[in-house]
């Protein structure tokens, strides 16, 4: 009796604690970033970095509609300024304004050490002379008074022509001023968020500020509309799908479990019971996964639900076995080494989740290894003492017996339904495996459709091409981007690649600013020759004293680099162009409209210039995709012979594995070609889970094959057995129905394959063992 | 500056002598006719001629003497219109509709742009298009129009309405007699002018 009390108090403590460590410490996440891999080369951390918190990430792409063009352009126009003062972006494009004045006064005070102009050459009379000329055009052209005020510092053209650089690329169509799409149906905006496109608190809370913003434009006509999108955008809508989704699966599945166990038993008391290893185990694992990884993700919760379909085998195996005679204590000595044998498969099974390497994968594993052998531990230890001395669950059907011996008159339906699987897979129109990282996404069709037309419209780059250049310094990687800039500009003309964004066409490397700054005349030389530049031309005396000034300051400015443009809109894009990681530098050169991917990777190989390679990121995260599954499927191959191994240490019996294993294998063939009939490509998911249905299965198959003594306890088990299973298919069944792709993947590939488990093992359980026992 | 001044002050005074003038003329104008923007756009497109010789000269705090240049302005209806400049340098400006095709043998460039890009230069063109076209109401739209003097001596104020094209353009004033166009002023808000003389009937 002391032990007793002794052993549930301990447990009641524990289970407090747990909860209270619960409440305080876990810290959920919902962010599909966190479940990305970190990637294994440095090439590939690069890129995935870039890709989350790059400037391709940091895009939002708006357009507004509902209007006719003058009115969108109007509402275009204010919509921008308005934006800009939020605060959010680092930069607002709509066709209107590209630089902030802070950014030209800083272009203006380096215009001689940016300018591709200044050679010494460009300093001499004649050149002096023919840009003086041009000058007294423009101030006769009907633009002189954008442009008149730079004229006394700027007689040269300097700053315009880095302006000009700068603006190089063609934007959309234009209407009043604005960019439009081509039908003039929708003004177009493009924003930089300052938060990274995968932070989703931040990018909802700036999401909410522009439909605010949008709705309280004034004299705004009713009939306009926003629509955004861009990475920040499936963020947020990610985030609220695996919230919702998380909210609804674990009430289903719940519910679903304690009703199925209820109607199985009809004993609130059983019910009641089964709770405690199950709690225990769910808080076990979500402790275990923040422990480890320093968050739960929500799928990862979504996905813990399912425990109790599992964990639940263990109460109901410990009550099937109850009876009159036996105590609980009594009756778990005799069921634990079987259901021992059955958690150290179905662990080996989940383990494959966690050895995939991929994080998404090894959260749900840990979380399911840790749940699973607390559940247990828990239904041995403490559940017997917490069983009322006198309970029996109520009579199963003594039917049960008969109806299962006559599945394995059906044992031929097992070869025949391999052989027809095995058909369907051949002359199947799906592709067996899926490759596109982008699978792993729950964003809708209709959004992506969405996006696509958006960045067709802008020109926006899409975040797939990219030119990776690296280097030991920023100076080596800016000087490589140097070199291949006139090629770029070849591709760019020969329309291989509609566009491009290269540091080097912003920030010059230092070699070059120090040539530039060996050009500048002396001012007494400069003076000479400006003063013979000038005669006869009618500019007023003394007019370019500013620009004598600023040269003489440009020969003795401070290099300008990275660092220079902090904190304003142009130093935002230099450090999201110029990264510098474990102290390696590369440049990123987002590639835009590539027109042949294959060729393109030809030429820039054909460059040879090193530290240079041309990236295609959806083709580098299929390869990281793929690469875990092949990983994940030797993980599964190795977990067959291990489950192989430990079952016949196990048993103590070879000959007893093909009745336990025969089953499993068949079902898995049938899981494969149920999937791909089902219109889906096998992914990393669905892989990973053909192990945990593997250690399901045999959980089944162990107890199929259980020497029983009476027919009575036979029934049981069988009763118990079928009880497990449909709990399980069920709580899998629920998954299967997510949203999330690795939830339903996960869900659909385990019910299947438990029901097959289930099916087979029934018609194949070795007569011959019972007939002995 | 001092120049300007000396400017300013001209400018004041011919203003006067031409309102005294227009004053008296009204005085002994006999035709009731109303005077209106309306009607004085319509006469403008009237009597247009298909092409004009025009100097202009530009001042500027910059300069020391006005810069003049010489050349022709056509006009192909509907909206087609021509700035070419002849003396001392060739130059065109073609504007059709949204386009402005810009070609500087001086610069060695010929290209088009669209108004859309030069908000700016819009101003201006919506000023001479709509004048030579009768389109009182664009005109109107884009500009807070007074129109002074009588049909024989009128002047005809623009001021930009929106604040881009007040950021460029302080004021345009037209003078003219009857259907003619006479000068064409230009001032920027900085005091620099550039006043376009027309030379009626001397182009061919």
């Amino acid at each position: 009796m002391i032990r007793r009390f002794g052993v549930v108090g301990l447990w009641a403590l524990a289970m407090a604690y747990g909860l209270w460590l619960v409440a305080a410490q876990v810290s959920v996440h919902s962010e599909l970033a966190d479940l990305l891999p970190e990637g294994t080369t440095a090439t590939q951390r690069l890129l995935l970095t870039q890709v989350r918190t790059g400037v391709a990430g940091r895009l939002m792409l708006l357009a507004i509609e509902g209007g006719d063009p003058d009115d969108l352009a109007q509402a275009s126009r204010e919509f921008g300024q308005q934006l800009r003062a939020t605060g959010h972006f680092n930069v607002i494009g709509n066709g209107a304004l590209a630089l902030s004045k802070q950014d030209q006064e800083l272009l203006f005070r380096s215009r001689y050490l940016l300018s591709r102009q200044v050679t010494p050459e460009a300093f001499s009379v004649e050149s002096l002379r023919h840009a003086l000329e041009q000058r007294l055009d423009d101030l006769r052209s009907p633009l002189a008074s954008m442009i008149k005020e730079t004229i006394p510092g700027d007689p040269t053209g300097a700053f315009l022509g880095i302006l000009k650089d700068w603006s190089g690329q063609e934007g959309p169509a234009k209407h009043r001023g604005v960019w439009m799409s081509e039908d003039h149906s929708k003004a177009l905006l493009i924003a930089e968020t300052k938060a990274t496109g995968f932070d989703a608190d931040a990018q909802a809370t700036i999401q909410q500020d522009i439909r605010k913003t949008f709705e309280a434009l004034p004299d705004r006509p009713a009939s306009l509309r926003v629509v955004m999108s861009g990475p920040g955008v499936f963020a947020v809508e990610i985030k609220q799908t695996i919230e919702a989704e998380i909210w609804w699966l674990s009430t289903a599945a719940s519910t679903l479990v304690v009703l199925l166990l209820y109607a199985s038993y009809r004993s609130v008391t059983l019910v009641l019971l089964s709770v405690i290893p199950l709690s225990t185990g769910i808080i076990a694992g979500v402790l275990a996964v923040n422990s480890w990884f320093g968050f739960i993700h929500g799928i990862t919760l979504g996905f813990g639900i399912t425990l109790l379909g599992i964990v639940d085998d263990y109460p109901i195996h410990l009550f099937s076995h109850l009876n009159e005679r036996g105590s609980a204590p009594a009756v778990i000595r005799a069921i634990w080494p079987t259901m021992r044998l059955g958690v150290l498969t179905t662990v080996i099974g989940f383990s494959s989740l966690l050895l995939s390497g991929f994080p998404a994968l090894a959260q749900l594993g840990l979380f399911a290894v840790v749940g699973l052998v607390t559940a247990a531990l828990v239904t041995r230890y403490v559940l017997p003492v917490c069983v009322p001395p006198a309970f029996v669950p109520r009579e199963v059907p003594q039917a049960i017996v008969p109806a299962v011996a006559q599945l394995t008159r059906a044992k031929w339906l097992v070869p025949g339904a391999i052989v027809l699987a095995t058909f369907m897979l051949l002359w199947s129109d799906t592709p067996l495996w899926q490759t596109d990282l982008a699978s792993l996404s729950p964003v809708s069709e209709a959004r992506k459709r969405l996006d696509e037309q958006l960045r067709h419209d802008l020109g926006a780059p899409d975040v797939r091409d990219l030119l990776v250049i690296e280097g030991e310094t920023a100076e080596d990687v800016l000087q490589r981007g140097e070199a291949v800039m006139s090629q770029l500009e070849q591709l760019r003309a020969g329309e291989l690649v509609a566009g491009y964004d290269l540091v080097s066409s912003y920030l010059p490397s230092r070699r070059s600013q120090q040539a530039r700054q060996q050009a500048l005349p002396e001012r007494s030389v400069l003076e000479h020759n400006l003063q013979t530049a000038l005669s006869g031309l009618p500019f007023a005396p003394g007019l370019f004293t500013p620009f004598l000034d600023s040269i003489d300051a440009a020969r003795t400015q401070p290099m300008i680099d990275r660092d220079t443009f902090k904190s304003t809109a142009v130093g935002l894009k230099l450090a999201s162009l110029l990264i510098e990681q474990q102290g390696q530098w590369s440049a990123v050169v987002p590639l835009r409209g590539v027109a042949d991917r294959a060729r393109l990777g030809e030429i820039v190989e054909g460059w040879h210039v090193p530290g240079v390679a041309y990236v295609d990121l959806k083709e580098e995260s299929n390869r990281l995709m793929t690469a875990y599954r092949d990983r994940t499927l030797a993980i599964v191959a190795w977990g067959l012979l291990v489950i192989a191994a430990v079952l016949a240490v196990g048993l103590k019996s070879i000959s007893l594995l093909r009745p336990v294993l025969l089953p499993m294998m068949s079902a898995l063939v049938v899981v494969v070609a149920l999937v791909n009939a089902a219109g889906e490509s096998l992914s990393l998911f669905h892989v990973a889970t053909f192990l945990l249905v593997i250690g399901l299965g045999l959980d089944y198959a162990l107890f199929f094959n259980r020497p029983e003594g009476t027919g009575e306890e036979r029934a049981r088990t069988l009763y118990g057995l079928l009880v497990c299973s449909a709990t399980t298919i069920l709580v899998f069944g629920v998954l299967a129905c997510s949203k999330i792709p690795v939830l339903h993947a996960i869900g659909m590939t385990a019910a299947i394959g438990s029901f097959c488990c289930l099916l087979f093992a029934g018609m194949m359980a070795d007569e011959e063992a019972h007939a002995d026992a | 500056m001092i120049f300007g001044r000396l400017l300013r002050k001209a400018i004041t005074g011919i203003s006067f002598v031409l309102w005294l003038g227009s004053v008296a003329l009204a005085a002994v104008d006999a035709l009731p006719a109303p005077w209106t923007v309306d009607a004085l756009v319509a006469l403008l497109k009237e009597q247009r001629e298909p092409s004009m010789a025009f100097e202009e000269a530009t001042y500027s705090s910059f300069l020391t003497e006005p810069l003049i240049v010489r050349g022709l302005l056509r006009f192909a209806p509907p909206a087609t219109m021509e700035k070419a400049i002849t003396d001392p340098f060739r130059e065109r400006y073609v504007i059709e509709g949204e386009r402005v095709l810009f070609e500087s043998e001086r610069k060695g460039i010929k290209r088009t742009i669209s108004l859309e890009d030069y908000p700016a230069l819009r101003g201006f063109v919506d000023a001479f298009r709509a004048s030579f076209t009768g389109d009182a109401v664009q005109l109107q739209k884009v500009y807070a129009v007074t129109l002074e003097g009588t049909r024989r001596q009128w002047t005809l104020l623009l001021r930009p309405r929106d604040t881009t094209g007040q950021s460029m353009v302080d004021y345009i004033l037209f003078t003219g007699s009857e259907g003619r166009v006479a000068t064409i002023a230009i001032r920027s808000p900085d005091g620099d002018r550039s006043v376009m003389t027309l030379l009626h009937g001397a182009a061919r």
